[in-house]
């Protein structure tokens, strides 16, 4: 764009030069400034060759006094630069030459005006383009920590399951293997045997085997997680809620329901069994548990009366909302006793 | 060096380019002086300029080439610099034309024509050969195929003779014509044959060529701009 008006400058130049017809020597002038120009198009150069500018001009204005429309152009540069002090050269020359034509002292004052605009202007761009770096670095710095985090919690599940393997297979070499090594030479060594020795040794292969079936049992026991996850906290719960009997029936394949729709169903059961305990003159209470290939399906079912408005708690508003959150649904229905029912979708990949 | 010495190399394997080289500045050392009283040099040497154009145009040909054929991108990966590649080119091109219009020159004083100061008008010329060179320079970085740019560079050569006084005389063309003409090159040039003919103040001749010299730097800068495709 300030190209384009430092080329638009020239154009004027060659335009008056053509028009005024001055003596030839000051079409040097302006091929002279188209040079500067382009090297300015191409180069940066640096401030001093204003200089440069300001001695064309002052060395042709005494040839062509409209040499002097030339100044917009360094008056341009210094503003633009912020090298105010070559402004007195410039005043210098229109008073040495007493150029007050009113014409030219406007569009100088236009071309410093354009200069100061065009300098802040590219200032505040680079402040943009520097801005809009670091927020891409900052993303990008993030979006690495992102897949390192993953990786080493990969890594941490693969490290626990080895080293948990190692245990085992430490616990299983170490105690049972030992002593079912030993009793069973025992036993080879029971059949050579007769008498008070036989009693013995029968005696010490109870041991090692009694021993041994004690260590397994330690074994598989340090194996099985203590906390319930899945399943068996529903039926947990069910279990413990002792309001009223309930009996707990689920159907299908629980591997294929993901870890946090139990976080969801947890709380919808507890909700709903707690709204009985709370409302309900109910005896009885079915849930069922439904997986099928494409969806998790939670009914709670009682056989209460007295409950026919549907007044909806904040619980079940909250279990909508999550349920909903997770493209399921949770509904209510009062029709036949008081049913909870949980729809849950699954992805076709079974997560 | 290898790119100057490949330059030289590419443009005397053309079979068109030595046709121009050898056959037109030959044919111009014969052309006759004219009966009117205009030009005031033989034909040949007055329109040396155009054909100086013409030569240079399919000269710098070579560099739209190499961007045609990705050459200069290959050159952009290679441990050579534009700048590097830009001289060579350049030079192999200015010492080509130089040596062709030397030849013309002391052809046409050994031919026997009057040619009034050969030396300035081989110093003229070869002002002029820079300047030629680096306006079809420029030309040429304005376009991305050989062809289009060689074909309306023709014309654009034409015009510039015409107006330029090349041609026929200046004072034939209408008084705006005429101040228009000065911002073409071969304006210059007919002045500058004008002076080694009539003039006799060594400070214009000095003007000229000066301007010439401003104009073929000028358009050098314009023509050096990189571009890779």
């Amino acid at each position: 764009m300030v190209n384009v008006w430092r080329f638009m400058n020239i154009v004027f130049l060659i335009a008056l030069w053509m028009y005024q017809d001055p003596p030839l020597v000051s079409f040097l002038f302006v091929i002279s400034l188209a040079i500067i120009v382009c090297l300015r198009w191409r180069f940066r150069l640096p401030s001093w060759m204003i200089i440069i500018d300001l001695l064309l001009c002052f060395l042709f204005i005494p040839f062509w006094s409209s040499s002097a429309y030339g100044l917009a152009l360094p008056v341009y540069e210094m503003m633009s630069r912020q090298k105010y002090r070559f402004l007195i050269i410039v005043i210098l020359l229109l008073t040495l030459f007493e150029l007050y034509s009113i014409v030219l002292l406007w569009l100088l004052f236009q071309a410093g005006v354009f200069g100061v605009w065009d300098a802040s202007s590219s200032k505040q761009r680079e402040r943009y383009i520097t801005e809009a770096d670091r927020e891409r670095h900052a993303r990008h710095a993030l979006e690495n920590v992102k897949e390192e985090l993953l990786q080493s919690s990969r890594k941490a599940a693969q490290l626990a399951e080895v080293s948990e393997r190692n245990r085992i297979a430490r616990d299983l070499h170490d105690h049972v293997g030992h002593d079912l090594t030993g009793a069973n030479l025992a036993l080879e060594a029971y059949e050579q045997l007769e008498g008070k020795e036989a009693e013995v040794m029968l005696n010490e292969v109870k041991l090692r085997v009694a021993r041994s079936t004690a260590m397994l049992r330690d074994t598989v026991h340090d194996m099985t997680p203590v906390a319930r996850i899945g399943v068996d906290v529903l039926e947990h719960i069910a279990k413990e809620f002792i309001h009223t009997p309930v009996s707990f029936q689920c159907s299908g394949d629980m591997q294929l329901v993901p870890a946090h729709y139990w976080g969801l169903l947890e709380p919808c059961l507890k909700e709903a069994l707690t709204n009985v305990a709370r409302h309900s003159d109910a005896t009885e209470v079915n849930v069922n548990l439904d997986v099928t290939m494409y969806l998790v399906r939670l009914s709670i079912q009682d056989n209460g009366t007295g409950s026919k408005h549907l007044g909806e708690g904040s619980g079940i508003r909250n279990l909508k909302v999550r349920a909903r959150a997770n493209g399921g649904s949770v509904t209510v229905n009062a029709v036949n006793g008081y049913q909870v029912v949980c729809v849950l979708p699954l992805e076709e990949d079974g997560r | 060096m290898t790119i100057f010495i490949f330059a030289l190399k590419r443009i005397l394997r053309d079979k068109t380019n030595v046709l121009f080289l050898t056959l037109f500045p030959i044919a111009a050392i014969f052309l006759p002086l004219a009966q009117e009283g205009w030009p005031l040099l033989p034909l040949g040497y007055q329109y040396f300029g155009v054909l100086l154009l013409f030569v240079s145009i399919r000269l710098t040909g070579i560099m739209i080439e190499d961007r045609q054929k990705g050459v200069v991108k290959r050159l952009a990966a290679a441990p050579i610099s534009h700048f590097n590649y830009l001289w060579q080119n350049l030079l192999a091109f200015s010492v080509i034309m130089v040596i062709q219009t030397v030849i013309v020159i002391i052809g046409g004083h050994v031919y026997g024509h009057e040619l009034y100061g050969p030396w300035n008008l081989a110093i003229l010329y070869i002002v002029f050969t820079f300047t030629s060179i680096s306006i079809s320079l420029a030309w040429n970085s304005l376009y991305r195929s050989k062809e289009s740019s060689f074909l309306i560079f023709m014309a654009v050569i034409v015009l510039m003779a015409l107006l330029g006084g090349i041609l026929f005389p200046m004072e034939m063309m209408p008084e705006a014509f005429q101040r228009i003409a000065v911002i073409f090159p071969t304006y210059w040039l007919s002045e500058g044959i004008e002076w080694i003919v009539l003039g006799e103040d060594r400070g214009d001749f000095l003007f000229i060529n000066g301007v010439l010299l401003l104009y073929a730097l000028f358009f050098l800068i314009i023509g050096s701009i990189r571009r890779i495709s």
